[in-house]
């Protein structure tokens, strides 16, 4: 992996403004393309930055019961955390972030921390339908947090075998390995942890069928019904952040490839998510409606946990 | 530790909720995800129209009644008629009927889709609340081509009706019926296999057909619990004496059979109008000259969207009504939510209140 050119590394700071602007743009894409399914118009792509820009102009109101310094600094921690683990990302052929960083394993605990954030919210407001929201994000985050470790884990044991270790959580040896062996994307071994892997992203970003805390309905946003102002904004921003980890995560675990121009590498990155954001997010949402906690649990457990497991074994099994 | 002995959390659902289309206070007492009670506070659409209409004169009732509510906006002066040409003596002629008919269809119609749309809204299929809203659609623009408006149709007056249907306009007619129609099969048979829906609607919100019969529930909501009662059926008024109605009806007590029970019925809505349409009398739209109203009494009822309407009117001979009362469908249903809620999950309320397509404006009225 080369040092990066400088007007990329102005533009890409790792998990800066980079990051913010794709997942808002994500989100704007997502709803495009979900309306156009639809057969709506919708909205600008640039919807979710008049959203922000219109919630950063209005008043961040606290209720009485909650704990002011918890309720406001929430939304501050989750942001910014997501923001961190983008720069644990690499970007094939772009950006490789420093060891000292951290590996999978530190970015597996910076993806729980949303989640976290998102829960004490839900709490602090103080509110019945946040503590509802509180319970079902708990549920969810145990529901899907299990096959993303085996998913990880069978990846992480691949490579390492691969390259005579017996396992490594270095994110960029995984794409260095892809880079020079081919993607994974095309080991069969591989294939149910990347199907649940397809599953645990629309879970993580608290989209239709698994938006269920949030699930507007039934407890009116849950976790975010007392947020208002720019306070509602930073979790906004912190959702559209945690989209570009998470997708990004995917990427590098299983399709990383890109042509050695750093260009026409971030080109074709930024292509994938889109992809990605395309089929996982819009598609599937237009596509169904939610479940209710039981069965995305039982779903869970049923299917993408079984999936991840048997990846993992048939890794170790054929390897070993 | 039992259920019991577990302190309740109270869910404040409402006076004013994303759920719920009109103000009304669920207090719902919830244990975990579970509902314990529930507890309905309602009154907060309250706006004194029974007294209202005894300060008016029975034309103008005509256009009251017509404003108590939006969905079932043509049932509510269709009724008040029936009872004034009822103590006049003066029943409307055929064809007057018959386009009552139309109009009342053409609503029932619409007013079916939107409760179906919504119940996909709160599964959070969006995609299916845009596809039958589309449909629903069609029938907002037959409205507006043939009575010029979109919800109040201001279709009747006493002994007869102010529209009519030429043959442009049944032809016109017919042809959004066919659209509809093919839409509607299509519909029917996405809530009939669908998944996501059949997960989230079937075998919630139960109400069991001997409870059924002891609340006296009326519409979708006694016929989804096998309970074949329709006013339309079992006491023809006007032109469906001589339509033919087949009564819809379902064993399965549920908020799915409840959904179901709408899109068949929008079935037979289609049907009829195309009765209508292929059987519509000549003569007349309205008795003329208009009858003096005698001091009398008069009970009448019809079929509204949500159920059994039933007007009563008593009038002394002068302008003004001496008193103007209604029983309104969502009257009876929203009794049986305390029945479909209790055990019923937290998730699952949203989809079991709008199961009785309640209606409060015209309850509270």
């Amino acid at each position: 992996m080369t040092e990066m050119p400088l007007p990329f590394a102005a533009v890409l700071f790792p998990g800066g403004v980079f990051a913010l602007v794709l997942g808002l743009c994500l989100k704007g894409l997502d709803r495009r393309i979900a309306a156009r399914l639809q057969r709506r118009v919708g909205p600008p792509l640039a919807q979710p930055f008049f959203d922000l820009i219109k919630l950063a102009r209005k008043d961040s109101l606290v209720p009485k019961a909650a704990p002011r310094l918890l309720f406001l600094t929430l939304p501050l921690a989750g942001t910014s955390t997501a923001a961190l683990a983008v720069a644990l990302l690499p970007i094939g052929g772009v950006y490789a972030p420093p060891a000292a960083l951290g590996d999978l394993l530190v970015l597996l605990y910076l993806l729980a921390v949303p989640a976290i954030t998102l829960m004490l919210a839900g709490s602090a407001s103080a509110s019945p339908f946040g503590a509802i929201g509180f319970s079902r994000e708990m549920a969810m985050v145990l529901a899907y947090e299990g096959p993303l470790l085996m998913v990880i884990a069978a990846v992480a044991v691949f490579v390492g075998r691969a390259e005579g270790q017996t396992v490594t959580f270095s994110l960029t040896e995984i794409v260095a390995w892809q880079q020079a062996h081919g993607p994974l994307i095309g080991e069969p071994a591989l294939w149910p942890a990347l199907l649940a892997y397809l599953a645990f992203y629309p879970a993580n970003l608290g989209m239709v069928p698994f938006d269920i805390p949030e699930a507007e309905p039934e407890v009116l946003d849950g976790p975010l019904l007392e947020y208002s102002g720019p306070a509602l904004g930073l979790f906004e921003l912190m959702s559209a952040t945690k989209a570009v980890v998470v997708l990004g995560l995917g990427i590098a675990l299983f399709c990383p490839l890109a042509p050695a121009d750093p260009a026409t590498a971030l080109v074709i990155h930024l292509l994938k998510y889109a992809v990605l954001t395309a089929l996982g997010v819009s598609v599937v949402r237009t596509a169904m409606g939610r479940m209710r906690i039981d069965q995305a649990f039982r779903f869970f457990l049923k299917g993408p946990l079984w999936l991840a497991l048997a990846s993992l074994l048939l890794v170790l099994g054929r390897m070993g | 530790m039992t259920a019991t002995d577990r302190p309740l959390t109270t869910l404040p659902l409402g006076p004013l909720h994303v759920a719920l289309e009109e103000p009304m206070y669920f207090r719902i007492q919830v244990d975990g995800e579970t509902v314990a009670g529930v507890e309905v506070t309602a009154g907060h659409a309250h706006r004194g129209i029974e007294y209202l209409a005894t300060k008016r004169n029975l034309h103008q009732n005509l256009v009251l009644t017509e404003r108590v509510c939006s969905l079932c906006s043509n049932s509510h002066p269709l009724t008040y008629c029936m009872a004034l040409e009822r103590i006049a003596g003066a029943p409307p002629p055929p064809r007057a009927e018959a386009l009552r008919a139309v109009a009342d269809e053409i609503k029932r119609i619409a007013s079916h889709l939107f409760n179906v749309a919504i119940l996909a809204h709160l599964v959070g299929f969006e995609s299916l609340f845009m596809h039958v809203m589309q449909t629903r659609e069609i029938m907002q623009d037959v409205k507006e081509t043939i009575f010029g408006n979109r919800m109040d149709l201001g279709a009747n007056c006493i002994g007869g009706v102010r529209f009519d249907l030429d043959a442009e306009g049944a032809a016109y007619l017919g042809v959004q019926l066919d659209r509809v129609a093919v839409d509607v099969a299509q519909i029917r048979e996405l809530y009939a296999s669908d998944r996501s829906i059949g997960s989230r609607t079937r075998g919630i919100g139960i109400l069991p057909y001997g409870d059924a019969v002891a609340l006296g529930v009326v519409g979708p909501v006694a016929r989804a619990s096998g309970i074949p009662f329709d006013v339309r059926a079992k006491a023809p008024y006007g032109a469906y004496s001589r339509l033919e109605v087949p009564v819809v009806s379902r064993e399965e007590c549920d908020v799915w059979a409840r959904a179901m029970v709408r899109l068949d019925e929008v079935r037979v809505s289609i049907d009829i109008l195309r009765q209508c349409l292929a059987r519509l009398p000549q003569g007349s739209l309205a008795v003329s000259p208009l009858p003096l109203v005698p001091a009398g009494e008069a009970v009448t009822r019809s079929e509204a969207p949500r159920g059994e309407l039933i007007y009563y009117l008593r009038t002394d001979g002068s302008e003004r009504p001496e008193r103007l009362k209604w029983r309104v469908p969502s009257y009876m249903n929203w009794a049986a939510l305390e029945v479909m809620l209790k055990g019923a999950a937290v998730a699952d309320i949203p989809m079991i209140v709008n199961s009785v397509d309640p209606c409060l404006s015209c309850t509270e009225r």
